[in-house]
């Protein structure tokens, strides 16, 4: 082993840095970074916007590895309720183009359901952290109220994706502790008969999103053309892709929202089927990674809330690439570590610090 | 009641803690287990989902690549036609029929103008615009269909120049070429050269050969029937444009090629001082050359303005033409059939004396009228008086119809029908223009299968003299003329000259049309001297009433066509006088031009077609003189 490798090491431990997982996201940062440059044609400031972002996720990914998880799990409850608070205040003040998602504090703007992706697994963690496992009904019950309140909150935005991946997260956490069998298929029942009451609730632009997923080729230049366009680029990728900086669909802006939402086609069609099954090993490579931290985590509070976190964030991606390649609908749900975009890059940064904090504080088994 | 449910919670809480100690409350081995096998069946769900987008993505990326490919390719590649340059067209003498020129439109794309009323604004001060034309501007702004606007038509490259020194107030401003075509003699022209159009549907049915990008085809007339020549082949662009339509750059080009230039055999001096000549009337002329074929007129007058139709007929003019009682559109030249009248005589005589019917010194007596067995009317010839005793030649000369009754009579039906065949009636002429008509030429037969009726013994006598069912068209009399003034030698009627390609001529082929039947030398000489004596026999001659032409002896024959069975065609509605014809060729000892006049409901052969054809004879020999050189 030579001497600098150490030295990283070292450092690393030093800033509570899980290396593995580290470099792995750093990897798929750099391959974001590439994909961005091809596809703004090499827009030196797009980059540097968004290296600062990526700098400014790095920070807190940092600083909150620092933290101990105790109090992650002591002020769980507190940062939950903080970020109900911010709901609320956003449904009555909230800005924003076609919803009413940010929040304007004159020096600082931000979407507080983005806060809630961490906050309600953390909640949920810190809920069960100190009861028997697997829960209770009750306990299940007060779990199911906890994810369901910021997400009734977030889709009267109207931000369906968002309240769907909350939800989504709080389902999986609620997995993670332990949840019956019995109890699983109590949930499905809920969630089929909850479908029809959800639909009457739906705005009719979402409401066209969802069939246009079921029939996208009805209505190429409407909601279906983003998929549409979406399945060329990828599709005319091929094995190895037309070459980095040649994709024409990306290229001349055939594909819609190429550095946001669908930079995963963008980068499907310059590298082809093989740089998707690199990236997407990458992704899966970053959950593993996860779930080995998880599973030798020392508490509950700790092997849930670090499994959450990471499942989440491999949910995104499945999210993000099932709506562009037409397993999913399009929500509107970025690619980490890759898109466009400073709130979802500290989002998930952040929840990378989370689950590194809770590697570098492990407690010593007695046993 | 709260505090004591506190209390109990912090009791049992503690007793728990007692019996199991800390860690196993937290880090049992049993919680470890669980959440071990639930986090690798998460593990188990993530490669499970992994390996199933895998596969999605596979058969959008591989399996249907191709499909994607092609929609990509689609996506980003326009083709733009380049319109080739049609060829021009001109007459014998090289002087330009019609031509290609381009016009510049200047236009902005509506897409690329951000503020509407700023764009008319500038573009009033700029272009100088009067309220009529801004309120023309504003009007094609509201015009969905249109993607552009136009705000000059028709401009030179030095006017753009000159404008474009205010291109800062009007950025959006483009110029546009466009290939028009310009006919040089509208109207007297009209139905020989026809005229171009936009390429529609039925253009793809025909025998035009259609290539891509075309967008103007030649629709009728010489236009028509050369387009394969005149069009020349279209080039393209393949251009690579963004999602905006913006080209960014030129992939591939392939420029159009020129069409071929075409020489007519028409004299356009000549065509258009025949076109004159029917002013205010209706009518054919065509002047020939009996042995070359080459048509130096191709006159149907009425014409009309083709330059309208080359550049878009508007509706109302459309209608305007349409609704005009001289039929302005109607080519008579090619779909006009007129009954031959007494110009089927001298035909009918080489027939007789080809057949041994009669020979030249054969004399009948003409006593104005001819009984035929079971027909209470007599057939009535055209002098009341009757002619006395005339042969052949006095009865082509004097145009007896007692006579040429006589010869029918003993000829029958079958014979004249089989025999007068050979000068080409009935038959197309094959002239090089499209619809042409056949005309008529009645038979046992052709009664029977179109009227279900026999064929009676007064017909024969009424086709005898070029009336009944016998219908011929100008072009037959024409060629059925040159025939005689050939001796049987002629060439099929045709306007090509030939064509010029990159500097390569093309000539027509002389050979390969030659329109030839055998006549008996002896008879054609009875007959073409008898045609003489229509003009220069004082005595009887039909049009010896003509003024002579200096220098220059022609023959020829008046016919005066019954249109309905009106006598003498004097009273009664216009539309239903006499067609007044005759046909001629002159010189008469080395025919050089044969000139066929018909006039619509014109009245009699001798006073109004034959003068027609006088002039044209004597303008021919005056003006244009043997230029046309014997082929």
């Amino acid at each position: 082993m030579s001497y600098s490798s150490t030295e990283f090491s070292g450092l690393s431990a030093l800033f509570k840095i899980d290396l593995k997982l580290f470099v792995l996201v750093m990897l798929i940062v750099i391959i974001g970074l590439a994909t961005l440059f091809s596809v703004s044609g090499g827009d030196i400031n797009l980059i540097i916007k968004q290296l600062i972002r990526i700098a400014i996720g790095l920070t807190a990914m940092i600083l909150l590895a620092q933290i101990h998880p105790d109090n992650f799990r002591l002020f769980s409850p507190l940062l939950y309720f903080f970020g109900i608070i911010l709901l609320v205040l956003t449904i009555f003040f909230g800005v924003g183009k076609s919803a009413d998602r940010w929040l304007d504090f004159y020096i600082l703007r931000f979407q507080p359901s983005e806060l809630m992706k961490l906050f309600v697994p953390l909640m949920i963690a810190s809920f069960y952290s100190d009861k028997s496992l697997p829960p209770k009904l009750k306990n299940l019950s007060i779990a199911v109220i906890i994810i369901i309140v910021p997400a009734l909150l977030i889709a009267k935005q109207p931000d369906l994706g968002t309240a769907l991946l909350i939800t989504s997260s709080g389902v999986i956490a609620i997995f993670l502790s332990g949840i019956k069998l019995s109890h699983i298929f109590l949930g499905t029942g809920l969630v089929i008969g909850a479908i029809p009451l959800l639909w009457s609730f739906m705005y009719e632009y979402q409401k066209s999103r969802v069939l246009s997923f079921f029939s996208p080729n009805t209505d190429t230049l409407g909601s279906g053309y983003h998929l549409a366009q979406s399945k060329i680029s990828l599709g005319s990728g091929g094995l190895f892709g037309k070459g980095y900086m040649n994709g024409t669909q990306s290229q001349l802006d055939f594909l819609p929202e190429n550095h946001t939402d669908f930079i995963f086609s963008a980068f499907g069609e310059e590298f082809g089927f093989v740089g998707v099954v690199i990236l997407i090993s990458l992704y899966v490579l970053v959950a593993l990674r996860g779930m080995s931290i998880s599973i030798k985590a020392t508490d509950n509070f700790s092997r849930i809330l670090s499994a959450t976190l990471i499942l989440t964030i491999f949910l995104y991606v499945l999210v993000n690439v099932g709506m562009v390649v037409g397993i999913l609908p399009i929500v509107g749900a970025p690619l980490p570590f890759m898109s466009y975009g400073g709130t979802s890059m500290l989002t998930v940064f952040a929840a990378l610090g989370i689950i590194m904090s809770i590697k570098s504080h492990q407690r010593l088994m007695r046993k | 009641m709260a505090s004591k449910y506190r209390n109990e919670t912090i009791r049992k809480r503690q007793r728990f803690e007692e019996k199991t100690g800390w860690e196993e409350i937290n880090d049992a081995t049993k919680d470890r287990a669980s959440h071990k096998s639930r986090a690798l069946l998460a593990v188990a769900i993530v490669f499970l989902l992994s390996t199933f987008y895998l596969n999605h993505i596979f058969k959008i990326q591989i399996t249907d690549h191709e499909i994607y490919t092609v929609k990509s390719e689609d996506n980003r590649i326009r083709v733009r036609p380049i319109e080739p340059i049609r060829g021009n067209i001109f007459d014998r003498n090289g002087n330009v029929l019609a031509e290609s020129y381009d016009t510049f439109d200047i236009v902005a794309k509506k897409e690329n103008i951000s503020s509407k009323d700023e764009f008319i604004l500038n573009a009033s001060k700029v272009f100088s615009l009067n309220e009529f034309e801004i309120k023309d501007l504003t009007s094609q702004f509201e015009d969905k269909k249109l993607k552009e606007v136009t705000l000059k038509y028709n401009t030179s490259i030095e006017e753009f120049t000159k404008l474009s020194v205010d291109q800062y107030l009007l950025p959006e401003m483009e110029l546009i070429i466009k290939s028009n075509r310009r006919y040089i003699y509208p109207e007297a022209m009209s139905h020989l050269i026809g005229y171009t159009g936009k390429l529609s549907n039925k253009d793809y049915d025909s025998v035009v050969d259609i290539k891509d990008g075309m967008t103007s085809v030649g629709k009728i007339g010489v236009e028509r029937f050369y387009q394969n020549l005149l069009s020349g082949s279209p080039g393209y662009e393949k251009l690579e444009t963004n999602a905006n339509n913006e080209i960014i750059r030129v992939l591939e080009k392939k420029p159009a090629l020129r069409g071929q230039d075409i020489y007519l055999t028409i004299d356009s001096k000549l065509q258009n001082y025949s076109y004159d000549l029917l002013e205010n009337k209706e009518g054919t002329i065509i002047v020939m050359n009996p042995h070359s074929g080459d048509i130096l007129s191709f006159v149907s007058h009425p014409g009309y303005d083709n330059n309208l139709f080359a550049n878009g007929i508007s509706s109302k003019d459309y209608k305007k033409l349409l609704d005009d009682k001289s039929k302005p559109l109607f080519n008579r030249v090619l779909f006009g059939q007129y009954p031959p009248g007494s110009i089927i005589k001298p035909f009918f005589g080489i027939v007789a004396l080809e057949e041994g019917i009669i020979d030249k010194t054969k004399v009948f007596a003409c006593t104005g009228a001819y009984k035929l067995e079971n027909y209470k009317r007599p057939f009535k010839c055209w002098k009341k008086d009757g002619h006395m005793d005339v042969n052949l030649s006095s009865a082509v000369a004097s145009s007896c119809d007692v006579f040429f009754y006589r010869l029918a009579e003993t000829s029958g039906i079958d014979l004249m029908h089989d025999k007068l065949k050979k000068f080409g009636f009935g038959e197309k002429t094959f002239i090089d223009l499209y619809g042409e008509r056949k005309g008529l030429l009645p038979s046992r037969e052709w009664k029977n299968q179109s009227r279900q009726a026999p064929w009676y013994p007064g017909e024969t006598l009424n086709v005898g003299i070029g009336q009944g069912y016998f219908l011929t068209t100008p072009l037959q009399l024409a060629n059925a003329t040159s025939l005689l003034a050939s001796g049987g030698e002629s060439t099929t009627p045709h306007l090509f000259l030939k064509s010029i390609n990159n500097g390569k001529e093309q000539s027509y082929k002389y050979s390969e049309n030659k329109n030839t039947i055998s006549i008996d030398t002896d008879s054609l000489h009875i007959v073409n001297e008898a045609m003489w004596r229509v003009v220069y026999d004082k005595k009887m001659g039909t049009a010896a009433h003509l003024k002579n032409i200096e220098g220059i002896e022609f023959a020829g024959k008046t016919g005066t066509a019954q249109v309905y069975n009106l006598d003498k065609g004097k009273t009664g509605k216009k539309s239903l006088q006499d067609h007044a014809l005759f046909t001629s060729f002159a010189p008469f000892e080395s025919p050089e031009i044969v000139v066929a006049v018909i006039v619509d409901n014109g009245g009699s052969g001798s006073a109004v077609a034959a003068p027609i054809a006088r002039d044209i004879i004597n303008f021919y020999f005056k003006n244009i003189k043997t230029k046309v050189a014997q082929r």
